[in-house]
């Protein structure tokens, strides 16, 4: 029985020349073809014969057992002829003709690309580094710290009676948390990077000698730590490191097909997503260090200090903020001098002891009014500098980093040196202005210092 | 890797002269050659589909299923890249892609994963590939060869590992010696050792640049990557001066500029690499010849500029679902460049001899039959 419907056109190789041969397709008995024309004339079994799946508009291929292939225009007849014969491919054939199908592999695809970076590259890197043996993550630390030796990271010069008397806080702090057998702390001097402190993987404390230098008063550097503290105690380099590698993993799987149009592609994102990440940590470790704190008895408004004393030397790019691996200083700040004052609320007691943390919101931040008031105030004046002009006081607001000259009028601010209220007590005058010897007491910043020993007896 | 598999020289990025037509070794008297054209008939939207759903499924399955979304994609491509009105076909079926791909992954894996944690043995790791890479760009070659065919006639890589590891190992040594002045020989000489080792019809592929041909444009790129670093530094050492000198803070103008100096730098090196490209495609094919045919490649720099300038920022700003547009764009603009100069006829070729491997050998064969992407 010949179905008359079925006349097909295709080319015929032979598969031992490159001649082609037109031909054209007939079912002369039901499971089984004839090939005839340009000097063909073969009958085959369809069950002897291979043809290749549907693919979009894609020519088809008939395959005979000999080698010989027919070419042929796609045609909703083949698929009558060789029903189902690769159920696989006849699937997906029709999905990508499905267009619900094709828009619901779009939503997959955006949704596991979504979710694989929320939740499945932080879940397996987390579950990889609660596997993986301590003895590699100090391992690890170790080739860090080498890096860095080498690299930014020169002997400390800091005097080796304060650097045991950090050690010493530093094992107070670290006293009590899990992992703390393995916290060590170690002090290097950083030029080229400044005032710093890091973790490494495996408990390693860096912190810089600009960093201990930097801050006046040692609960600052406490709180520092403390930070630090929380970045080991939830292992976050490891997790960073490994969160990192996948995502480079992925992104260039993702755009390896596409590698011709250039590196960028890749790139771009990596960073994007993998400071993402960065910033849920260094969130975490800041949340770590208020709770540590304040279980010490010290107020979380030291962090806020210490980063506002930070901020200052070190400004941050606020144009940049998505690709920063930090949030941004401003709104750490905020966060932790919140958490001062919920822990006066909970400890009356301690009130008073706080650092002055200055709260600035954008508006302040971005004008530079207070600034230029600040060096006018002293124009003004005629004052060569901060401590001679007792006006000065006015300009404490600005602490815009933006602003070279606020950093000079800083310490003439200075609420936490005992020795300056003292020293005007003394003086018995109800502010700086009336207290001619106030200016004596600028220099001490430092909380520790018996600056009241040094100042007074000028002041009496 | 979506390039049709003529001389399969891989990614092929030629600037050279166009050899001239009558350039063709033709006897005299014989009719001049008919340039055949390349065309790439895919469709963006279609493709799309096709992608979309097989990355979808790729997912579904964790990978498992990417092996036959790399058939079809692979099928697409061939399929609808036609010479003298007939398709090339991709005829490699997905398992051993699949095991190819295991392996792949395992070794990049490892290897990012161990930068992270010991240098040593990320280098290890990356000395372990560059002695294997030679093997693996064999296999490869072979691989994609014998599974693309036309006319009904498959190609053929007539592996040769002694070859390979002179010129993509032992080179290198005399490659660091003269700090790279040696680079564009090296290339020359890995394009020659691709292109000469293919055959189709029974007709070696044969390859008539010599190296001196690689030189003009790689001196042209460095020169103008050298010029383009300088004058960028030169200006942005000035914008640093001016903005010190105005008096605002050094802290804060340092990233931007360090930004700026990075964006310049990656555009010029984009641009030149592009440029680069084209020559060097150009050159391969145009010195590229099989039987009496030779090919024609006539890309230019500026039109794949500005192909690549915006698939780039397509596929970025789409989150990637613009992919298969880029890659359709980039097939049919290549496609589009290709010529086959035909002297004589096309029906001439015939099948490779001892071809017709048993089915046994065939599949222990295929064993090995890696498909590692290089």
């Amino acid at each position: 029985m010949t179905r008359p419907d079925l006349a097909l056109r295709g080319d015929y190789f032979d598969g031992r020349t490159g001649l082609r041969h037109a031909v054209e397709l007939t079912e002369p008995a039901p499971g089984s073809l004839a090939v005839q024309g340009d000097g063909i004339d073969r009958r085959e079994a369809l069950a002897e014969l291979y043809i290749t799946p549907r693919l979009a508009r894609t020519s088809r291929t008939i395959a005979f057992p000999d080698g010989a292939r027919l070419q042929l225009a796609d045609d909703p007849r083949l698929d009558r002829l060789f029903p189902q014969r690769n159920r696989l491919e006849t699937l997906v054939d029709r999905l990508e003709r499905h267009y619900q199908a094709v828009a619901a592999a779009i939503v997959i695809c955006l949704a596991s690309l979504v979710a694989g970076y929320l939740w499945g590259i932080p879940w397996l890197a987390d579950r990889i580094a609660t596997h993986l043996p301590a003895r590699i993550e100090t391992a690890l630390g170790e080739q860090v710290l080498a890096l860095l030796d080498r690299a930014d990271l020169e002997a400390s010069t800091m005097a080796a009676e304060r650097q045991a008397q950090l050690t010493e806080r530093f094992a107070g702090l670290a006293a009590g948390l899990p992992g703390s057998a393995n916290y060590r702390l170690l002090f290097r001097s950083a030029p080229t990077i400044g005032p710093n402190a890091l973790a490494l993987p495996g408990g390693t404390v860096i912190v810089t000698d600009e960093l201990v230098e930097l801050f006046g008063d040692d609960r600052q550097l406490d709180a520092v730590i403390a930070h630090e503290l929380g970045h080991q105690e939830q292992r976050h380099a490891l997790r960073q490191a490994l969160r990192s590698s996948f995502v480079a993993i992925a992104a260039a799987f993702f755009a390896g097909d596409v590698s011709s149009a250039s590196a960028v592609v890749v790139a771009v994102p990596t960073v994007l997503l993998q400071s993402r990440y960065s910033r849920q940590f260094e969130d975490e470790a800041d949340r770590f260090a208020h709770a540590h704190l304040a279980a010490l008895g010290v107020s979380p408004s030291w962090f806020a200090a210490a980063l506002q004393t930070l901020g200052e030397e070190v400004p941050d790019d606020a144009g940049l903020a998505w690709m920063s691996s930090h949030p941004s200083t401003q709104a750490r700040i905020a966060a932790a001098d919140e958490a001062g004052v919920a822990f006066v609320a909970a400890h009356p007691e301690r009130a008073g002891d706080e650092p002055a943390v200055v709260l600035l919101d954008d508006a302040d931040v971005a004008t530079d009014e207070a600034c230029q008031m600040c060096a006018a105030c002293r124009e003004e004046a005629g004052c060569a500098d901060d401590a001679d002009c007792p006006d000065c006081d006015d300009c404490v607001p600005c602490a815009d980093a933006d602003c070279a000259d606020c950093a000079d009028c800083a310490p003439c601010a200075d609420a936490d040196c005992a020795g300056c209220a003292a020293c005007r007590e003394e003086a018995g005058c109800a502010d700086d202005e009336d207290c001619a010897d106030c200016d004596d007491c600028t220099p001490c910043d430092d909380a520790e210092n018996a600056c009241g020993d040094a100042t007074l007896p000028a002041g009496t | 890797m979506h390039d049709p598999p003529i001389a399969s020289p891989g990614e092929l990025p030629a600037l050279p002269p166009l050899p001239a037509e009558p350039l063709i070794a033709a006897a005299p008297g014989a009719p001049p050659p008919v340039p055949h054209p390349f065309r790439f008939d895919g469709q963006a939207g279609e493709y799309f589909r096709i992608w979309i759903v097989n990355l979808a499924l790729s997912i579904v399955t964790l990978g498992l299923y990417s092996a036959w979304a790399k058939v079809r994609t692979q099928r697409y491509f061939y399929g609808n890249t036609r010479l003298d009105d007939v398709p090339f076909e991709y005829l490699a079926r997905p398992l051993p892609i699949l095991v190819g791909r295991l392996i792949a992954v395992a070794l990049f894996g490892a290897y990012v994963i161990a930068g992270q944690f010991s240098l040593a043995l990320q280098l290890g790791l990356a000395l372990l590939v560059a002695l294997l890479t030679p093997w693996l760009l064999v296999r490869g070659a072979a691989f994609r060869a014998r599974y693309s065919s036309w006319r009904g006639l498959r190609f053929r890589f007539v592996s040769d590992y002694a070859e390979a590891y002179i010129r993509y190992l032992l080179l290198y040594i005399p490659l660091l010696l003269t700090l790279g002045l040696l680079y564009p020989y090296v290339k020359a000489k890995q394009k020659a050792f691709l292109v000469e080792h293919h055959r189709f019809g029974g007709h070696w592929f044969a390859f008539d640049a010599r190296p001196g041909h690689f030189y003009p444009p790689y001196l042209i790129a460095w020169a103008v990557m050298t010029a383009w670093i300088f004058a960028a530094s030169l200006l942005l050492g000035a914008v640093a001066v001016a903005l010190h000198a105005s008096g605002t803070s050094a802290k804060e103008p340092a990233m931007g500029l360090i930004f700026g100096w990075m964006a310049v730098f990656y555009g010029g090196y984009f641009v030149i690499w592009v440029f680069l490209a084209a020559a060097l495609g150009n050159l391969v094919y145009n010195h590229t010849t099989i039987g009496p045919h030779r090919f024609q490649s006539r890309l230019q720099g500026r039109r794949l500029l500005w192909l690549y300038a915006g698939n780039t920022v397509a596929v970025l700003a789409s989150a990637g679902l613009l992919i298969p547009w880029a890659k359709v764009r980039l097939a049919r603009y290549r496609a589009e460049c290709l010529n086959l100069l035909v002297a004589g006829n096309l029906a001439a070729f015939v099948a490779e001899r001892g071809e017709d491997v048993g089915a046994t050998a065939a599949e222990v064969d295929s064993l090995f039959d890696i498909d590692i992407g290089l």
